[in-house]
């Protein structure tokens, strides 16, 4: 049987040790990890700049947030009177080293400044569905016993087969490390992964790509209605990154910005269409917001079409460009006149 | 007056009566989220709620609202007042720190010669029927910043949770106006009262953060560029998952959409924060809070410092649903602990 609880500690003291030896010898200025949060199924991002520190950094299936997202702008901080950039070793699962990939070939950050602290992920929990299942109480505690998560409030006590709460992307993510290749090799370390080909059948959107166009219509507008624009979910997408987000455009104003349905839908839709080819799948969005709404439906549908119109899965590689950067005679594009 | 006894299987009853004048906002389960909804049958009512996750200020403050439409004809515009909504509200089974929450709002929608009608309006005509926290969450610390899980004033009406009953008692004129037509309450007993007086001690024990609110304060005063911002804004990622839904933020964005094509169009106001890139962002281009450090501290500052300071009262009621949604964990109460140790150390080193 699995024990996820000594998995999380081999990855832990691993994380530990390598980041502890990044600050002794002066590899890196900073370490950006994940440190123990003060309520169950939460972690607080920490920036550690002591060795002394380093102990701070845990690795728990609550670990969601995409640290990547502090990468832009750089980190900088002023030495002797000059702003410096720091050299960050952050802590990557698999969806955070790609972030890092998919950010560098979009010349966002500095190769030189980065150190890909590589970790085996073992999953994250989807602890808005287990708020959610656990309904008007409070969760005081969990804790992890085999491959089972017991949730503890008051009067109550219950069990979650840890593989089925899991977020629904890490349920079939197969870049658990992250992906080396020869261009990044001195850019990580840790744990990290060949990945060579990727059998993904995307079949968590099956029922969704099942419904007729007036039944996809009703059951997004029944997911999103809740949202109350809160933004959360760009806030802590490391891909979402513009200095001037489209939907703060106000001179003049592009979209609007009611939370009438019309106007959420289009915020989502086109949040969703701007990281087509770049969203690599970390569930942050999903994890970050508040209402608790499932919003990697809309990016794993985009990818499903990405994948199969152009062969491409974002944050792999730095050689080969994303699609809505690139341009080919021989992209297909019978899309424009009918599209079933 | 005397309290009064209402058992829980009587809530439909209550509901239906209510209703006829009223309309009824109740705790509610939205898949999995708690809010307040309006509700017509007392079944839908979710009764064993801790709080509700989006606070009941969306009642008399919606997320968006219209505040006049306008015609277009040439040069000439006319515009539309929204109509007064006269509509009669009663929130049941808002907690005691949410009510104080209404309190806070009117400060500022009430301040000075400005008067804002839309939420004077809208909080003149509702009624709070609230339920002392036999459970207080961890997360809750309304005790520090002169609240109490059992606080009564704020209400209409109060009611304590005896598991199968509810002990009501009428607070306000308008409360004890309500009770009086409900003529089939029962009368309380005195085990009934001596009970509530007992949940009452149980669920203040049973809060376990107690934070020294003047300390904040006073750092807060005089502290306005220590480095300890940087560290507490390190990992914000400028989502507004606290402010927006923070019981006492008041925030909102005013916005002119233009129907070009039907010659109309409708001013709104919809919630903002000052998280947000664009909350202080002047025409010049400038924004004195450029950075997570400017919008974390002023998130405090405002409900620390400006508050006691303009109103006198504290602009945080300690309900703990920033703490709960934040999602880089970034938790309130460790915030001022901060600022509190630093303080501490200060006054030390003056003493000295």
């Amino acid at each position: 049987m699995v024990d996820i609880k000594n998995e999380n500690q081999k990855i832990e003291e691993k994380m530990r040790n390598v980041a502890r030896d990044l600050l002794k010898e002066k590899k890196v200025d900073l370490i950006i990890g994940y440190s123990e949060g003060t309520l169950p199924l939460a972690s607080a991002p920490v920036f550690i700049r002591d060795e002394q520190e380093v102990d701070k950094l845990v690795w728990n299936n609550s670990c969601y947030v995409n640290l990547a997202k502090y990468l832009i702008p750089n980190i900088r901080e002023n030495i002797n009177g000059e702003l410096v950039d720091l050299k960050v070793g952050i802590i990557s699962k698999g969806c955070v080293a790609r972030s890092i990939i998919h950010l560098l070939v979009e010349h966002q950050i500095n190769k030189e400044n980065i150190i890909i602290i590589g970790i085996n992920c073992n999953g994250i929990l989807n602890r808005r569905r287990i708020e959610k299942e656990i309904g008007a109480h409070e969760i005081t505690e969990t804790e992890l016993s085999g491959d089972h998560l017991i949730v503890k409030g008051n009067k109550f006590e219950k069990k979650f087969k840890f593989n089925d709460y899991m977020n629904e992307l890490c349920k079939h993510c197969e870049i658990r490390a992250p992906p080396i290749s020869d261009s990044l090799k001195d850019n990580i370390v840790g744990e990290c992964q060949e990945v060579d080909s990727l059998e993904d059948p995307f079949e968590d959107i099956v029922d969704f790509e099942k419904k007729s166009a007036d039944e996809k219509w009703a059951f997004m507008n029944e997911v999103l209605k809740d949202c109350t624009r809160c933004y959360a979910c760009r806030e802590a997408c490391p891909l979402c990154y513009c200095n001037l987000c489209f939907v703060d455009q106000n001179l003049p104003t592009w979209f609007g910005k009611t939370s009438e349905i019309s106007d959420i839908l289009i915020f989502h839709m086109v949040r969703g269409l701007h990281l087509a080819g770049r969203c690599v799948e970390c569930g942050a969005c999903s994890s970050v917001c508040p209402m608790g709404i499932d919003l990697s439906l809309i990016n794993r549908k985009i990818n499903k079409v990405v994948k199969d119109r152009f062969d491409f899965v974002s944050g792999l590689s730095l050689e080969k460009l994303s699609p809505m950067m690139t341009y080919k005679m021989n992209d297909k594009q019978e899309f424009m006149l009918e599209e079933n | 007056m005397q309290e009064k006894i209402i058992f829980k299987k009587e809530i439909p009853k209550l509901v239906k009566e209510l209703t006829k004048e009223y309309i009824l906002y109740a705790p509610k389960n939205v898949k999995g989220n708690i809010e307040y909804k309006r509700v017509n049958d007392g079944k839908d009512i979710e009764l064993e709620f801790l709080n509700s996750k989006v606070p009941p200020k969306e009642i008399v403050f919606p997320r968006m609202e219209t505040m006049f439409t306008y015609t277009r004809n040439g040069k000439n515009i006319e515009i539309q007042k929204s109509k007064k909504v006269e509509d009669k509200n009663i929130i049941f089974g808002i907690r005691p720190c949410d009510a104080h929450s209404f309190v806070l709002l009117e400060q500022f929608f009430n301040f000075g010669e400005f008067k804002d009608d839309l939420f004077l309006n809208k909080r003149k005509n509702t009624i709070l029927m609230g339920i002392g926290c036999n459970t207080p969450r961890n997360t809750c610390f309304c005790t520090s910043l002169e609240g109490h899980p059992f606080k009564k004033d704020d209400m209409d009406i109060f009611m304590v949770d005896l598991d199968d009953r509810y002990v009501v008692t009428p607070i306000s004129d308008t409360g004890k106006e309500i009770i009086k037509r409900l003529s089939w309450l029962v009368d309380a007993k005195e085990e009934d009262l001596e009970k509530a007086i007992e949940l009452s001690k149980k669920a203040e024990s049973m809060i376990s953060t107690t934070l020294e609110i003047q300390d904040s304060y006073d750092f807060l005063d005089s502290e306005f560029s220590d480095p300890i911002w940087k560290e507490i804004s390190e990992t914000c990622m400028g989502c507004g998952s606290c402010s927006f839904l923070c019981p006492t933020c008041t925030c909102f964005d005013v916005i002119d959409e233009e129907d070009q094509y039907n010659n109309r169009g409708r001013r709104m106001r919809i919630w903002d924060t000052c998280q947000f890139c664009l909350y202080s962002l002047h025409t010049s281009g400038h924004n004195p809070r450029d950075s997570s450090i400017e919008r974390c501290r002023n998130r405090i500052l405002h409900k620390f410092s400006y508050y006691p300071t303009n109103y006198n009262l504290i602009g945080c009621v300690g309900c703990g649903r920033c703490i709960q949604l934040c999602p880089v964990n970034n938790d309130l109460r460790v915030i001022l602990r901060k600022l509190n140790e630093i303080q501490k150390k200060e006054e030390k080193t003056i003493v000295a």
